[in-house]
This record gives C-alpha cells, sequence and structure tokens, in this order.
C-alpha cells in the first residue's frame, strides 16, 4: 500500500464544494485536524464520500462516540444538540484525520446507521445505544453491549447517577441471579446465526465469561460443525468499569491513575495520551528532559505487556516453559520500574506539564544492565519459541487476513502492521520527541497469527534500541514545564513566589481548572492507537473523556475471521489478538 | 503438628522401627494439616490483581513453596477462589456461579481494594465488595497487591485452615445422614452462617468505640 502520493486537496473544501449548506458547521478547536458538523439526513453520504469517493480516502474510523451536551455551558459556534454523535476518521494515505459530528435531540436521539459505510460502526453504535440511548435508524437491533441486558437507563448521559453507592447496595437475590442467568442464555436465532449447515445440527459452545484461554472475563458463543467454527458471537461488558464516568468526577489530576488501569499491562502507557490532550488544551509545552523520561518509560511498559503476550502466546498453543523465563524478565523490569516510578503495574507517574519527580540516582546503571541482559535472552526465546517447529504449524497461516480487511474493521497496532502495513503513529506523527530516535517499524507480510507474534517480539528489540538512546542521550534541565496550570507545580518555584503558590493552593484544594475546549492525544500503544477525546467545560473535571482503546476494535473481527478455524486456532487467534478486557470494556 | 523424615543409619532396634514409620497424631489434626498444605487455586481472574496473581506462582515468587500451584481450569477441581480484581456487576452472577461450583471445603481470598470494597471505583458497574454476595475468608489490601502480599494471605489462609475444625465422624445432636440425603458439613462453618447478617451490614462499629 502505497502511503507516499501526491498531496491531496484539503477535505474541508471537497465536503463543502459537494454538499454545501448540510455541513453545517466548522467548529474552532485546539485540535489539528478539522472538525465539522454534518446534517443528520446527510451523514451516511458524507461517510460514503469520505470513505469511498475522495482522493486518498479515509478508510478508517477510529471511533465513534457520544457527547451529552446537558450543563455544558461553552459551546460557542456550535449548532443546537441535545446528544452530538462523533466519528473520528482517519486517512493513512494523507496522514491525515476528520472528525464529523451530528447532532441529536436531547429526549430520542436518533441518527442513521453508519454500518452499510464502515463495518466497524457496528460495535461503537451499540455502546452509543447502551450509554446514551442514541437509535440508529436501519440497523436490525438494538442489543446492549457493555452492561449487563437488565441494565436500566443509559449511564453515560448526564441524568444517569455516577457512584454505586447513590443507590442501595447490591443485592445477590434469587430472583436476581435467576433473571441474570436467563438474560444471558445463548440465543442464536435472535442473533441471526443459523442452527444447521448441511442437514447438521451445529453444537453451540457457551465459550466464557470465564476460561483460561480468553485471556480474561470475555465470552464467545460458537457454532461447531464437529470442531469447526461456523459462526462466532462475541460478548463483552464482563469488565466494564465506568472509567469514562469517572472522568466526570476526578479532577484532571486525579483521574490520571485511571489511565493506568484503563490497560492495565500499558502502566504509564495511557497516561500519555489523556495528559498530551490536557497539555494541548492548557497550551503547556513538556521540558526535553520530562519527554524523554515518558519515552523510556512508555518503551519499558511496551517491553512488559509484548513479554506478557509473548509467553502466553507460547503457552496458547502449548509451550509451557517461554511464559516461566518471560516472567523473571518482567520482574527484572518490574523492579526498575519501582526504583524509577515506586510503582509496579500502575505507576501514575506522569503529571500535567511533567513527570511527578525526577530520576533516582543510579537509575543509568539499573537501566545499561537491562540494556545488556535482554537481548541475549531475546535470541534464547526466539530458538524457543519463534523457530520452533510445533509453534510455526500451529500460527502459520492462522486467521490470517490483509490491510484492507484490517482498516475496515478498525484494527490497528501490530496486528495492522503484520498484515505489511507500515503505519505506526511515533514514526507518521511523532509526539513527545519520538522524531529524534533511531528505530525501524517491524512490518509482517501474512497478516497470519505468526507475523503478528514475529512483529511483537521485533518490537521489543526496536523498543531496546530506543532505551538505549534515551540512556545515552537524556537531557537535562527541569523534568515539569514552567507555567501556571502544571500540576502540582514544581516544589521549589512553589516554595518561592507567590503565584505559584496560588496554583499550587488552587490545584489543591478546588482543582486545576483546564481552560474549556476539546482536544485529543493520540499515541502508538502496545496494542494499536490509543485515543483521548476530552472535552473541557472550563472546570475541575471533564465534561466528558472518551476513550478510544485498539482492542475493542480488534474483539468485533473475531466473527468475521473465526469462521473456518477449529477451536484450538480460534484459541490460538485470540491470543495472537493479545486484548486485555480493561482495554476492551474501560 | 510437625514430621521428619531421616535416612535410617544403621538398623533400627525395635520399638524404634515403630516410632520411625509410625505416626500418631489425631485424625481431625492430619486432614486439617493435608488441607493446608494443598490448596488448589481456581485459575479465575478479574481484572489487574489476576496478574499479579499469576506472577505470584512464577519462578521469582514461587507459590509451589506453599503447596499452592496446581492451578485448576474448572471449578469442581479447585477449593481456593481467589477474587482477583473488581467485581463487575455483569460478572458477579457468573461469579455466584463458579463458587457454588466448587466442592466443600472451599475458601476464598479476596484480593485487591476493588474486591474488598469497590476501592477506586465507586461507580455505577462495580460491586462495592465481593463479600457482600460470598463469603470471604481473608482480605489482600492494595491496588494492584504485590505478590508477596499474595503470599501472605495464603499463608494466613493456611494457619486458619490448620485451626479449622470439621468433624469428621457423626457428632452429638448433629445431622443423622438418611440413605439417600447427602450428608452436609456439620456444623455450618460459622463463616458461611454469619455471611447473610455480614452481607446485610450497612454500618460497622465505630472503631472508636471499641
Amino acid at each position: 500500500m502505497s502511503l507516499d502520493a501526491a498531496l491531496p486537496g484539503d477535505p474541508v473544501a471537497d465536503l463543502r464544494a459537494r454538499f454545501g449548506p448540510r455541513i453545517l458547521a466548522v467548529q474552532e478547536t485546539a485540535e489539528d485536524f478539522p472538525v465539522l458538523w454534518v446534517a443528520p439526513e446527510a451523514a451516511v453520504e458524507v461517510h460514503r464520500f469520505l470513505r469511498e469517493e475522495i482522493a486518498q480516502p479515509f478508510a478508517l474510523l477510529a471511533d465513534l462516540w457520544c457527547i451529552d451536551e446537558a450543563g455544558r455551558t461553552h459551546r460557542t459556534g456550535q449548532p443546537a444538540s441535545g446528544v452530538t454523535v462523533c466519528t473520528h476518521l482517519v486517512s493513512l494515505g494523507r496522514n491525515a484525520d476528520i472528525r464529523l459530528k451530528i447532532a441529536c435531540d436531547a429526549e430520542a436521539p436518533a441518527m442513521p446507521t453508519l454500518t452499510g459505510v464502515y463495518p466497524n460502526a457496528d460495535w461503537y453504535e451499540r455502546e452509543a445505544f447502551d450509554m446514551f440511548g442514541v437509535r440508529f435508524e436501519g440497523r436490525t437491533h438494538h442489543r446492549r453491549i457493555l452492561m449487563s441486558p437488565l441494565w436500566d437507563g443509559h449511564p453515560l448521559r448526564k441524568s444517569h447517577y455516577a457512584r454505586a453507592t447513590e443507590r442501595p447496595p447490591f443485592r445477590m437475590t434469587d430472583a436476581h441471579f435467576d433473571a441474570t442467568e436467563a438474560a444471558m442464555q445463548p440465543d442464536p436465532e435472535g442473533w441471526g446465526h443459523p442452527l444447521a449447515r448441511d442437514g447438521h445440527e451445529l453444537m453451540v459452545l457457551n465459550f466464557g465469561p470465564h476460561h483460561p484461554s480468553t485471556h480474561g472475563v470475555f465470552r464467545i458463543v460458537l457454532g461447531l460443525d464437529g470442531e469447526e467454527v461456523i459462526w462466532a458471537e462475541p460478548d463483552i461488558g464482563y469488565h466494564h468499569r465506568g472509567a469514562e464516568k469517572m472522568a466526570e468526577r476526578q479532577t484532571w489530576h486525579g483521574f490520571i491513575p485511571y489511565t493506568d488501569r484503563i490497560d492495565y499491562l500499558g502502566g504509564v502507557i495511557h497516561e500519555l495520551p489523556y495528559l498530551m490532550a490536557v497539555e494541548r488544551l492548557c497550551g503547556i509545552t513538556v521540558p526535553p528532559r520530562a519527554q524523554c523520561i515518558r519515552v523510556m518509560l512508555s518503551e519499558f511498559y511496551r517491553i512488559l505487556s509484548h513479554l506478557l503476550f509473548y509467553g502466553t502466546m507460547a503457552q496458547d498453543t502449548g509451550a509451557m516453559s517461554p511464559v516461566f523465563y518471560m516472567f523473571t524478565d518482567r520482574e527484572r523490569i518490574h523492579r526498575i520500574m519501582e526504583t524509577i516510578t515506586g510503582g509496579r503495574m500502575h505507576p501514575a507517574f506522569f503529571r500535567i506539564g511533567g513527570v511527578a519527580m525526577d530520576l533516582p540516582t543510579g537509575w543509568d546503571r539499573l537501566v545499561r544492565d537491562i540494556l545488556e541482559w535482554l537481548p541475549p535472552r531475546m535470541d534464547e526465546y526466539e530458538r524457543m519459541v519463534l523457530k520452533s517447529e510445533l509453534f510455526r504449524i500451529r500460527t502459520q497461516g492462522i486467521a490470517a487476513y490483509d490491510t484492507a480487511t484490517a482498516l475496515e474493521w478498525g484494527t490497528t497496532g501490530p496486528q495492522l502492521r503484520a498484515t505489511g502495513c507500515d503505519w505506526d503513529l511515533r514514526k507518521r506523527r511523532p509526539y513527545s520527541g519520538y522524531e529524534q530516535y533511531d528505530f525501524d517499524v517491524p512490518i509482517g507480510l501474512h497478516g497470519d497469527c505468526f507475523d503478528r507474534t514475529w512483529v511483537r517480539a521485533e518490537e521489543i528489540r526496536q523498543s531496546l534500541r530506543i532505551i538505549r538512546q534515551c540512556l545515552d542521550n537524556m537531557p537535562g534541565g527541569p523534568v515539569k514545564a514552567d507555567h501556571p496550570l502544571t500540576t502540582p507545580p514544581p516544589r521549589g518555584a512553589m516554595l518561592q513566589d507567590i503565584e505559584t503558590l496560588i496554583h499550587h493552593f488552587l490545584a489543591v484544594s478546588h482543582g486545576t481548572v483546564v481552560p474549556a475546549g476539546e482536544a485529543t492525544g493520540q499515541v502508538e500503544g502496545h496494542r494499536g492507537v490509543t485515543q483521548y477525546a476530552i472535552v473541557s467545560d472550563g472546570g475541575t473535571e471533564s465534561h466528558r473523556t472518551r476513550i478510544r482503546t485498539p482492542s475493542f476494535a480488534h474483539l468485533q473481527m473475531i466473527p468475521k475471521v473465526a469462521p473456518g478455524l477449529t477451536v484450538a486456532d480460534l484459541v490460538v487467534y485470540i491470543a495472537a489478538i493479545d486484548f486485555v478486557m480493561s482495554d476492551v470494556d474501560r | 503438628m510437625s514430621a521428619r523424615l531421616t535416612p535410617p543409619q544403621r538398623a533400627p532396634a525395635p520399638g524404634e522401627a515403630m516410632a520411625l514409620s509410625a505416626l500418631f497424631t489425631r485424625l481431625d489434626d492430619l486432614v486439617a494439616w493435608s488441607r493446608k498444605h494443598s490448596l488448589w487455586p481456581f485459575n479465575f481472574g478479574l481484572s489487574c490483581c489476576y496478574v499479579e496473581m499469576a506472577t505470584a506462582l512464577t519462578p521469582v515468587y514461587d507459590q509451589a513453596r506453599f503447596g499452592a500451584e496446581v492451578i485448576r481450569s474448572t471449578p469442581r477441581q479447585a477449593d481456593l477462589l481467589i477474587v482477583s480484581g473488581t467485581v463487575f456487576h455483569k460478572m458477579a452472577v457468573p461469579l455466584k456461579r463458579l463458587y457454588e461450583q466448587m466442592r466443600e471445603p472451599r475458601w476464598v481470598i479476596s484480593m485487591g481494594a476493588c474486591a474488598n470494597s469497590g476501592g477506586m471505583y465507586d461507580v455505577y458497574p462495580v460491586v462495592q465488595g465481593v463479600d457482600s454476595f460470598l463469603p470471604v475468608d481473608v482480605y489482600v489490601p492494595g491496588c494492584p497487591p504485590r505478590p508477596e502480599q499474595l503470599m501472605d494471605a495464603l499463608v494466613l489462609l493456611q494457619q486458619k485452615i490448620a485451626a479449622e475444625r470439621r468433624p469428621l465422624g457423626i457428632t452429638l445432636g448433629g445431622f443423622q445422614p438418611g440413605p439417600t440425603e447427602p450428608r452436609p458439613f456439620d456444623p455450618v462453618p460459622r463463616r458461611d452462617r454469619l455471611q447473610p447478617e455480614r452481607a446485610a451490614a450497612t454500618r460497622l462499629a465505630d472503631p472508636e468505640s471499641t
């Protein structure tokens, strides 16, 4: 796929020329991509134009979400709206994004479905219905996706309660137990799946929500003809933790620990896109030393997560030993993370405008040790796993798909690169100083489970290269920005001048006030594109925080890829997706 | 209770042979001792804490030292449920079902702040503490607890199991098994007996008052 064609025209001009007044407004934001309001009746056509007709099209629907506009005061220049549906489109050819917004009614929000244009809009629309009650005309069903089918209300509406303790305590009554079990019974006919093939009755197998090879609380219902999967129906939401509602309650600073837990294997990786969005709104420039520390820690956590993937992937194909070796290496890295941040899995180390504290004395020796330790271990793992004949037989040619299919279903990260698509935000849209580092983006060829494993194994080596450069070139200077909204402000300055002391007092007693507006932070996470889209109404907490996680998109693809696999191969495919349920359900 | 095996250096004298090969103990103690050292944890994880629970099994921490490394994937073969992570509203019913599928005697460790009380997540889809519907033997604080903390909990649980008295024979005034009825645990463990009352408690005693 060529990404370097001639520079295309401005999509906003193209859209205005084509749709005229049906493009209602172009919103002023702090973003570096256009945000357009589209008339609801033109929504499908506009999306089709951007995906199919325009030069260098927007092939990837990265995200679709809603904003409840109730109680929002800073909306200058935006059309009236009760619930706003947003879509975020990405063009790989242009290396550019565009965001479209559609205004809906507050009482009975509705708009036409986009599933005819972008197939992966399906789960996002179900989520929008579940969380906001938006109905998408033309859909065959509106089933909840994250909440239990028996749930009452749409949790992300401002009118819905936030705290569990606002309600009477949870009681496990017999009636609740029986009703929930009945509602969770597999219903193949209701889902539109056949019960027979060529006169053979299919076996319906309920796989999860507790199963050792689903890597968390995830359920798939399978229709099987012998060992062969005929259809698969994933059921998610068993790990829904209400993180987006939490963001509307916690202060800007207080939400940082929650971002760690969005993807609990990613450590600081999720802190970065959130803070990039907040810093964009505040207008903070992060000093070079803080940027370098952020990059170094992110790469360490990328290695930690990929090592866990590598081990469990081998385990799911039947090799028990590698995971034990890899966990000992993870412990070595955890010890360094603990020395630097004080935490193992959830460090909460980044701050608005920098990082919590400077690197401790002697950090360089620890990092140097691990840089010497890991490469020979990686060679050994390659011999144990990637060069193992058994592993190759179990993974080569299994669950393969091409780049176009991957993009159609919103796949990003190592799985997209395994198909041969050279798309890594660290290279394409460098952030936090990634443009200064010398590293390669490993890409696969076949898009199968083997290539996905190989890409991640190679990414560990590239991350080590980046960490080596951080170690050799760590800049001096402050680890926090000299900006009034840096939270908490540098302690030395706080003790010296009254201005910083006032900001410190306000931030601690009241909460940092982030200027009103909308901003987005995107990073190349260890699983794919991770995006935080925040809306500030000029308060101490966000009006809306949307978290786009890669795993949500990746699981949606299972019904497309699974048919034809055997159950054992499905387990390998699930392992090769490398998801955690917290990253799916948030 | 302790036992030590020593290799014979010479042919033991009569009488001494019996002391080396025979063990005198009460059956109750022997059963409690065996249970204590052969916990089979259920391979069940909810969220972040599960990663630390899995880490405890790996060589650096080596949970096998406590005789609790035989992770079972089916509840029917396990006797220790470690609730490792957030108890989600949608997951509560499957969790209850899994617990019921475990055979007695069975124990529950509540691992991490979320399972203990909801922790950081006082939010609509989270059950505020697994003890609202399951009896808990040991609570482990932390978010997530370190593997060492989980091992500490294991040791606490072992001490509790070693001290547990579950009569093996028929007890005075107890249930007399009929020809077809399965024999319930008799007497009912205090933990199970008090569970409904504890789960319904909404006000805890003021720590200052005691």
